[in-house]
């Protein structure tokens, strides 16, 4: 325990670092000085005049923000779901969350009306919403829920939504195509402050009640049956891990689009560095997802000088090579 | 006559049309080993999972201290009974020291700080189960046995008044056997624990046994000390070989000897 802190106090110090780089990374270059006076010059209130000042509130903090709470956010819920299923291999999205959240995003996209009253993260947020709570419903029996059936109802679920997906795809505008196949990919553009203020609550509220259930999750790490009598009460656990970690997926998911591979790889990378106690492993997650979803948005911006790069193909192209030895690395010794 | 800390009455239980229990009636009193013989398929993971509360009985009960489990919190029912049981496999990395915290739960819950107290139940079931070099080790990194003690461990961390253990000693070596029928010994003499071990070890149980429950076809069919429930007849009639029951010289314990096949018949 006491050599975990330093390990914290350095994913932290990394995360901080992470956003003062993407806050300052850019076509043009804008001093620390200028934001403070751009803002002192309003007294701190309101957007200052200063162009530069304004493009670094208004695009590049609003941005750097969202990697921070989506990567943090997927990488916790990843956590939580490797726990609930006891399998190394789910990610938020192994449970129908994504299926629903892009049918929900590509609805408003294609269907609605550009001036839709439904704007398109309520929409994901709700489709979602509907395909977890759909699964966890299925997967239910009298003796509660099944690692089992909850697994193989996501794979049904998911396997229904994707072709719903690969239809409305088929059958939309082709001007309207590139626009679905980017939120598709993941997309940390759609970051302001004001979405970013909307996510903050779902983001704090739910990688909080997580933490909380922290010693639960450690149980549930043996099974239904030890974890039960080593005094948990099992299905209440499941049921409420199961539904804050598919919220916190979700409501990301719905401002982002479907940001792959984080959630699957940085728990494991987490793992790596303080092990599988959730109570540090939980807050470890959430700083390294941050940070690396951030470098990765940083690079997508800056790789290509004919226009960004799609940030979930980013997430997997960097970061596979890094976790892959960061796995090898430590693989042998757990 | 010590007190009864864990009794069924009338246990019956079926998986859907297989009929596995059949009107069990047995008692663990205060600072007893018990064990629970019975041949592969007789029922006695049915009965331990029913005693710890992880299945429901169709008809009879099961009595706590004088309640029945459902009327526990969980916690509550933790702090009173521990199992060992056949854990799955675990797939992520854990150090036997974290593993066996784990049995800290019932006392810390979800937000309790660690104590000291915490800290020495841990060290001392490490202790108990000679896991102290190994607990920097991640479980997948350990022989079977060596796990199996860790599971033994974590129920000795979790401190409970009464122990109930399925097959603990499947995977050791005669020098652990030993070792683990002097751990529940010593945990009965110096802490009161009560201990029901199903076993299919018929001479470890009876040299360290109090009590003997033969089940056979979902009944018990006999129960006992050691050397009333182990004669001939009754492991012909539950396990269908014949043996030999005589008296271990040194220990005056029985001890049963298994007997060619030749005339033995299995029904």
């Amino acid at each position: 325990m006491r050599r975990t802190s330093p390990i914290l106090a350095v994913l932290l110090g990394a995360f901080l670092g992470a956003i003062a780089l993407s806050v300052s990374t850019g076509p043009t270059a804008v001093s620390l000085r200028q934001v403070v006076d751009g803002l002192t010059a309003n007294g701190w209130r309101g957007i200052p005049s200063d162009t530069g000042a304004r493009v670094v509130l208004t695009l590049r903090l609003p941005r750097a923000l969202l990697g921070a709470l989506v990567g943090g956010a997927l990488s916790s819920s990843g956590v939580a779901f490797q726990a609930l299923l006891r399998n190394p291999l789910a990610d938020p999205y192994i449970l129908g969350v994504s299926g629903g959240a892009a049918v929900g995003a590509l609805a408003a996209l294609l269907l609605l009306p550009g001036d839709s009253f439904l704007p398109l993260p309520l929409c994901a947020f709700l489709g979602a919403a509907l395909a977890a709570s759909g699964v966890f419903l299925m997967a239910r029996h009298r003796r509660g829920v099944s690692r089992e059936r909850l697994i193989l109802m996501g794979v049904v679920v998911g396997a229904f939504l994707n072709a719903l997906i690969m239809l409305m795809v088929a059958f939309s505008p082709p001007g309207k195509i590139p626009g679905a196949l980017y939120w598709l990919m993941g997309d940390l553009g759609l970051g302001t402050l004001p979405r970013v203020g909307v996510l903050l609550p779902y983001v704090a509220a739910g990688a909080g009640t997580l933490f909380l259930l922290s010693r639960g999750l450690d149980l549930l790490l043996l099974g239904d049956e030890p974890a039960f009598t080593s005094g948990l009460p099992v299905e209440k656990v499941k049921t409420a891990v199961y539904l804050t970690a598919s919220l916190l997926a979700g409501s990301v998911v719905a401002v982002s689009g479907l940001i792959g591979f984080v959630g699957l790889i940085v728990p494991h990378g987490a793992r790596v560095l303080v092990g599988s106690g959730h109570r540090r492993l939980l807050p470890a997650a959430f700083l390294l997802g941050g940070t690396f979803l951030i470098l990765a948005d940083v690079l997508s911006r800056t790789a290509s000088p004919s226009g960004e790069l799609p940030v979930g193909a980013v997430t997997a192209l960097s970061g596979a090579p890094f976790f892959l030895y960061l796995l090898r690395r430590n693989g042998g010794k757990t | 006559m010590s007190d009864v800390l864990l009794a069924a009455r009338g246990i019956a239980f079926r998986y859907d049309d297989r009929e596995v229990l059949a009107g069990v009636d047995l008692a663990v009193r205060e600072g007893e080993l018990a064990v629970l013989l019975g041949p592969n398929g007789a029922g006695k993971s049915t009965l331990l999972k029913i005693l710890s509360g992880l299945l429901a009985p169709r008809s009879g009960e099961v009595s706590l201290l004088g309640k029945p489990p459902e009327s526990y919190g969980r916690r509550e029912m933790a702090r009173l009974l521990s199992v060992v049981g056949q854990d799955p496999p675990l797939d992520f990395p854990m150090t036997v020291e974290e593993f066996v915290r784990l049995g800290r739960f019932p006392h810390r819950g979800f937000f309790g700080g660690t104590t000291p107290e915490d800290r020495e139940q841990a060290e001392r079931a490490l202790g108990m189960t000679g896991l102290s070099p190994l607990k920097g080790r991640g479980l997948g990194k350990i022989s079977a046995g060596e796990r199996q003690r860790a599971m033994v461990a974590r129920a000795i961390c979790q401190g409970a008044k009464v122990m109930l253990l399925d097959e603990p000693t499947a995977f050791l070596d005669i020098f652990h056997r030993v070792a683990f029928y002097e751990i529940v010994s010593r945990l009965k003499e110096e802490y009161g624990v009560s201990a029901m071990v199903a076993s299919h070890d018929l001479s470890f149980c009876a040299e360290y046994g109090e009590r003997v429950f033969l089940l056979s076809a979902g009944r018990v069919m006999s129960s006992g000390r050691p050397d009333e429930v182990l004669t001939p007849e009754n492991v012909r009639e539950a396990y269908g070989v014949a043996v030999a029951c005589d008296r271990n010289p040194a220990t005056g314990a029985v001890r049963v000897t298994p007997l060619r096949r030749s005339e033995t018949t299995r029904r």
